[in-house]
């Protein structure tokens, strides 16, 4: 799986990156760990995912979305405001903004409310 | 297949020369417990799986094995130290046995498929496995690790006589009535065998190997 050749990559630099220190920094055993790299069991929680985002130095929501997951954040973010949300983000699909587009978009409204530019 | 004789000198060579390439490369604290894992993954760049070997080799009593070709080893999961802390010396001797096969023998020609697969199975002692474990004792207790940690604990480099300590604990057991399957280990292996982390047993080899340790 993915996260495997991202954790080879660094741990040819790094012993800080072997199978069992960065299983036990994710909380979870090494067993699992190498049979999620395996794939041979599948993605573990959200949770220890955001984890592993945060040791390879990768983007969460990126890695999440890999794992076919979705930060758990994101379904609040709907819940709390579903209809004008979900109308949100129908209608950036429906319009078929590609990612430049949506991030410029983004920058601008952070700008406007004096927040600092998104990663 | 020939597997060349080695004397146990050149295994001990080998196995210092390993560490000190990691130790040259990485840096890090040059005490013991050594970084078998980081050797193997960091230093030589090695894959490392846990996972069911006797499910996966149709075997049973396998604890490690390495896949020469796709540099990959495999440990039994029944030996992973993060599930079970009890395993930790086993699985740290059963690595660094994968990486006395890996500098040892990954150069020797094996069946013409390719597939180079060398396992270590708890019965078997042929040659490969016995310059393997012994690559295995040298990698995990180095010589002056073992001679500066004696010297600490016990302030001298005098050796240890302890026939009289294991003939008590023989007698003991025999009056228990078991036998025990790893044999008896005397309590000053089991103290040092914590700093190396190791099994006691393990160290006892090594200790009575580099005549710090007398057992009869």
């Amino acid at each position: 799986m993915f996260i495997r050749s991202m954790r080879e990559e660094k741990k040819k630099r790094d012993p800080a990156y072997s199978l069992r220190k960065f299983a036990e920094a994710a909380g979870i055993s090494a067993t699992f760990m190498s049979k999620v790299e395996n794939g041979e069991f599948d993605p573990p929680a959200p949770d220890k995912i955001k984890k592993m985002a945060e040791l390879l130095e990768v983007n969460s929501d990126e890695l999440l979305a890999m794992a076919g997951k979705v930060d758990p954040d994101l379904s609040g973010i709907i819940r709390d405001q579903p209809r004008a949300m979900a109308d949100f983000l129908r209608t950036a699909r429906d319009l078929n903004l590609g990612r430049k587009e949506i991030e410029a978009l983004t920058d601008k409204l952070r700008a406007e409310r004096g927040l600092d530019p998104s990663e | 297949m020939r597997v060349p004789y080695l004397h146990k000198a050149d295994i001990e060579a080998a196995a210092n020369e390993l560490l000190m390439s990691y130790h040259y490369k990485f840096g890090m604290e040059e005490a013991p417990p050594v970084p078998v894992e980081e050797i193997l993954e960091s230093l030589l760049g090695l894959a490392l799986e846990f996972d069911d070997l006797d499910a996966l080799l149709n075997k049973k009593g396998v604890l490690g094995a390495t896949w020469v070709n796709e540099r990959r080893v495999v440990i039994n999961e029944m030996l992973d130290p993060t599930e079970d802390p009890s395993v930790e010396g086993r699985y740290r001797f059963t690595l660094a046995h994968e990486l006395g096969h890996w500098q040892l023998h990954r150069h020797l020609s094996f069946d013409e498929d390719g597939q180079t697969i060398l396992c270590r199975s708890k019965s078997k002692k042929d040659p490969m496995e016995w310059q393997a474990d012994c690559f295995a004792g040298y990698l995990l207790m180095p010589k002056k690790d073992v001679i500066r940690s004696w010297e600490e604990v016990f302030g001298t480099h005098d050796p240890y006589d302890a026939s009289e300590e294991l003939y008590n604990m023989q007698s003991r057991f025999d009056e228990a009535g078991e036998a025990s399957e790893e044999g008896l280990v005397v309590d000053l292996a089991r103290d040092l065998a914590e700093v190396f982390q190791v099994s006691g047993l393990a160290m006892q080899i090594r200790l009575v190997d580099m005549g710090l340790l007398k057992l009869r």
